[in-house]
């Protein structure tokens, strides 16, 4: 009896150390996003085809996003200034910079990432996620790490070279930035109210769909048309700015020349970009105050004042929100969509439409180090 | 040409759309790819479908079938394709079991798009589904389609009006000309449908069943009260001898552009002919009907469709098989701003993108014919229809008409092709 048990025993052992050297040995498992489906309406999107969206890539994406051994100091993890609940952005109107003071920018919401600009950060410095995501790491004011000491640190655990060799084969910095790319792609929101409007599952209220109305339309006087021009800038569907060349970016009118920042012009050397800035998803805006560029609004009331009569103008001030005008006869003395106070309050409901809840709760992008991870 | 065979075996579709890329739009760079309905032909034993087709000649995979979903079951192919404003894509159908239906689609982890399948839809027993618009009424917005039988009989034909979201029928808009009085309007064999304010038109085309009777009115509907309101009748030439069947209708408006003064077009299939009905907006009247194009003059026959681009007018004319172009602000005239473009015999609906390397294109679709020869059920091996029947997509330069290039889907799939409408929605600004 003895014998027979011992038998079976080094028989596991053996086949458990053949498993391991195999599993070892063995290249990436490149498994495809079990049930991917994403709305048709949100348009085209491309993955790199050395960067293939596969659950071995998400599963080790999402681990580094919310490690904070990314960083220098052990402490900051993408996640400390993406969170979930707030739709991947802090809620500060500029995240803090490690060397005390703050960050010269908002943070940004990460959603539907596969669709909108192909560049990244407010002034599209970036030209793919993959160029983007090694960025904050090393960012002497953000997660201050060496890469090499990062790979160092990576390889040296069992876990992450595992997950690695299952993703991708080696502890790379590259491939840091493809599976932090991968989970970024996922943050797919798709089923916040208008979503469900847009399938036929759900009537709007008789404010949103108001709201929904205004958000799509030009003002056009001529023929009694009132509208609040987003959609020129936020797209009809993402509500993120197009893709085409740098249609995505634009001056939305919120400083004069003499303080307008670069914008876009720092890095296309054009003084055309001076002011412009990539025009954001408004994709759970309720739960992404404070807005802009560098948080300068609290609440979406104070968003919609601006966009109603504070526009300040510049020479670079997008024509869109120049000749946007619901009642160009009345007084000069402010710029803005001159709306009725029902209008903003409506369109202010109709962005609330946008908030997914499901995507904000979604336990396949929280933290993978808490809870059932 | 055999006119009078033609006549009784014809049945056509076709939807005006209005082209206008908005940003919202030109956002995707999938204008290239084509969403088209192919039909089945019977002796070359292939099934209905619904598929997608890369047009853009430049592209590796011009001419290929990116995706495909087959319908066994249909007897009758889906007819024609429109996207609402909310991007769902739907078909009117010539199967009774399938006579609307809404299209599944979405994308794969790749960003490819995939055709999931077809929900066929109640329409409480209208049938021949042909074109669709979305109108409001009394600021609310439907789904308007003209179901060319109706709920059947000789004089049969309505317009069902569904619920946007739920694709409910809200209500069949009906008066048959046998029981409203005399001098009363009346819907018959409605196909064209064009809207503007609170004034729809629908035309009077062909019983279905392409022998019982065949139309010569245009019928006004009130989209206060959705009950037709008036009767106009657009008939001169007789070159088939038959009533002119009016086919497909433009509401020339200002919202498309800025300078056009209300009016109807509208054509006619046997009359060849294109009619003018002006509209004054204030009074909510109609003026006399007029004829702004002959084909019997022009050598044209069997014009079928009105598309619009930023600043042109498009309409199809099956015979020889040309596309006419006119400068759009001065509709309700048609002012030609170019030579034709001669696609294949057919010309019938068409789509606007642009190439890999930026240059503008159209593309036609040519064949006329929707439905089989009952006979021999068998639409290809028809003399008169096959002469109207190209089974191709040509593409031409948009602004010179210049033809680049063709794909033959009967050759290349044994199959015909009825319908093309652009991926992501060439007509999602303006429809009709
Ligand atoms: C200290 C706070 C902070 C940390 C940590 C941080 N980010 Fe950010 N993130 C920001 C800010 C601020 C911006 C906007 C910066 C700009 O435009 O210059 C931003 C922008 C981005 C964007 C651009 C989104 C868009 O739509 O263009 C991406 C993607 C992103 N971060 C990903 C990451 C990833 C991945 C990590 C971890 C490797 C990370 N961030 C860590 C604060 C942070
Ligand atoms: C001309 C293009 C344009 C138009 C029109 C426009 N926006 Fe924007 N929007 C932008 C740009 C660019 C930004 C980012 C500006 C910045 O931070 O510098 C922005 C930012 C925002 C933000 C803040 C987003 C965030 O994450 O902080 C909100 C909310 C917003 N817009 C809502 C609207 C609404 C509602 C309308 C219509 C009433 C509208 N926008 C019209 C271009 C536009």
């Amino acid at each position: 009896m003895l014998r027979v048990f011992l038998t079976a025993a080094v028989a596991v052992v053996i086949a458990a150390t053949a498993w391991v050297f195999w599993d070892r040995a063995r290249g990436p498992t490149a498994t495809p996003i079990a049930g991917f489906s994403a709305p048709f309406v949100f348009g085209r999107f491309a993955v790199p085809p050395d960067n293939p969206l596969t659950q071995e890539a998400f599963a080790l994406g999402r681990h580094l996003f919310y490690d904070p051994s990314l960083s220098g100091n052990n402490q900051v993890s993408c996640a400390t200034c993406h969170m979930q609940a707030l739709a991947f952005t802090d809620g500060l109107a500029k995240s803090p910079a490690l060397s005390g003071g703050e960050l010269e920018f908002s943070s940004m919401s990460l959603i539907n990432l596969l669709w909108g600009q192909e560049r990244f950060f407010w002034d599209g410095r970036a030209t793919s996620l993959e160029a983007q995501a090694l960025m904050p790491i090393q960012h002497p004011d953000e997660m201050d790490q060496d890469l090499d000491a990062l790979i160092t640190e990576l390889q040296a655990s069992r876990d992450y070279r595992r997950m690695f060799r299952k993703a991708y084969g080696e502890v790379s910095a590259e491939n840091v930035a493809r599976a932090l790319s991968t989970f970024m792609r996922m943050l797919i929101s798709s089923d916040s109210k208008y979503d469900r409007f847009l399938r036929g599952e759900v009537r709007l209220t008789a404010q949103e769909e108001h709201g929904r109305k205004l958000f799509m339309a030009h003002p056009d006087t001529k023929v009694s048309l009132r509208g609040g021009n987003c959609i020129d800038c936020h797209s009809q569907f993402l509500t993120s700015g197009f893709r085409d060349a740098l249609d995505g970016f634009s001056n939305n009118g919120l400083d004069s020349d003499d303080d307008l920042p670069d914008g876009l012009m720092a890095v296309t050397g054009n003084p055309a970009h001076k002011g412009f800035f990539k025009v954001p998803t408004l994709r759970n805006i309720a739960v992404t105050a404070p807005y802009m560029h560098d948080g300068r609004f609290e609440t979406l009331e104070e968003v919609m004042d601006h966009y109603n009569d504070g526009i300040v103008v510049s020479d670079t001030l997008s024509p869109l929100i120049l000749e946007a005008d619901n009642a160009p006869e009345a007084g000069q003395g402010t710029v803005g969509l001159r709306m009725t106070p029902d209008e903003v309050q409506s369109i202010i409901a109709f962005l609330n439409t946008l908030t997914d809840e499901g995507f904000l709760t979604n336990t396949q992008f929280s933290n993978p180090f808490e809870g059932d991870g | 040409m055999k006119f009078k065979l033609l006549a009784q075996s014809v049945l056509f579709g076709a939807g005006l759309l209005m082209v206008g890329l908005t940003p919202a739009q030109s956002q995707t760079r999938e204008e290239s790819q084509g969403m088209v309905l192919l039909r089945g032909l019977p002796t070359l034993d292939t099934d209905h479908s619904i598929a997608i087709v890369e047009l853009d000649p430049e592209s590796d995979q011009f001419g290929e079938l990116l995706s495909e979903v087959e319908q066994p079951d249909i007897q009758h192919p889906l007819h024609h394709l429109y996207y609402s404003p909310n991007g769902r894509l739907y078909s009117t159908g010539l199967d009774p079991s399938c006579s609307l239906a809404e299209i599944g689609l979405s994308r794969d982890s790749s960003g490819t798009p995939v055709i999931e399948g077809f929900t066929c839809l109640d329409t409480q027993g209208q049938i021949v589904g042909e074109d669709i618009m979305w109108a409001t009424s009394n600021g609310q917005e439907y789904m308007f389609v003209t179901f060319m039988g109706g709920t059947g009989g000789d004089d049969g034909g309505s317009v069902g009006v569904f619920d946007t979201q739920t694709n409910e029928v809200v209500k069949i808009i009906e008066a048959r000309k046998s029981q409203v009085g005399e001098g009363e309007p009346y819907i018959m064999y409605p196909h064209g449908i064009s809207a503007f304010d609170d004034r729809m038109v629908v035309t009077s085309t062909i019983h279905p069943d392409m022998t019982t009777g065949v139309g010569n009115v245009l019928t006004i509907i009130d989209l206060n009260t959705l009950e037709p309101i008036q009767n106009i009748v657009v008939e001169n030439e007789k070159p088939l001898d038959f009533p002119s069947s009016p086919v497909e209708v433009l509401f020339a408006r200002p919202d498309m552009h800025a300078d056009i003064e209300p009016a109807i077009l509208a054509n006619t299939m046997f009359g060849f002919e294109t009619w003018k009905i002006p509209y004054d907006a204030d009074s909510k009247t109609f003026g006399e009907a007029e004829v702004i194009y002959s084909g019997v003059a022009n050598e044209t026959a069997v014009p079928l469709e009105f598309y619009g681009t930023e600043d042109e007018l498009f309409i199809s004319h099956g015979l020889p098989g040309v596309v006419k172009r006119y400068e759009l602000a001065a509709l309700p005239e048609l002012v030609s701003s170019g030579p034709d473009i001669v696609a294949d015999p057919g010309a019938h609906h068409m789509i606007f993108f642009t190439s890999a390397s930026g240059r503008d294109l159209i593309a036609v679709q040519n064949n006329l014919l929707n439905l089989g020869n009952a006979a021999d059920d068998d639409p290809t091996d028809v003399d008169f229809i096959a002469d109207l029947n190209a089974h191709t997509i040509t593409i031409h330069d948009l602004e010179t008409g210049e033809r680049i290039a063709e794909v033959n889907f009967k050759e290349r799939y044994n199959k015909g092709v009825d319908n093309v409408e652009g991926l992501f929605g060439s007509g999602f600004v303006h429809h009709h």
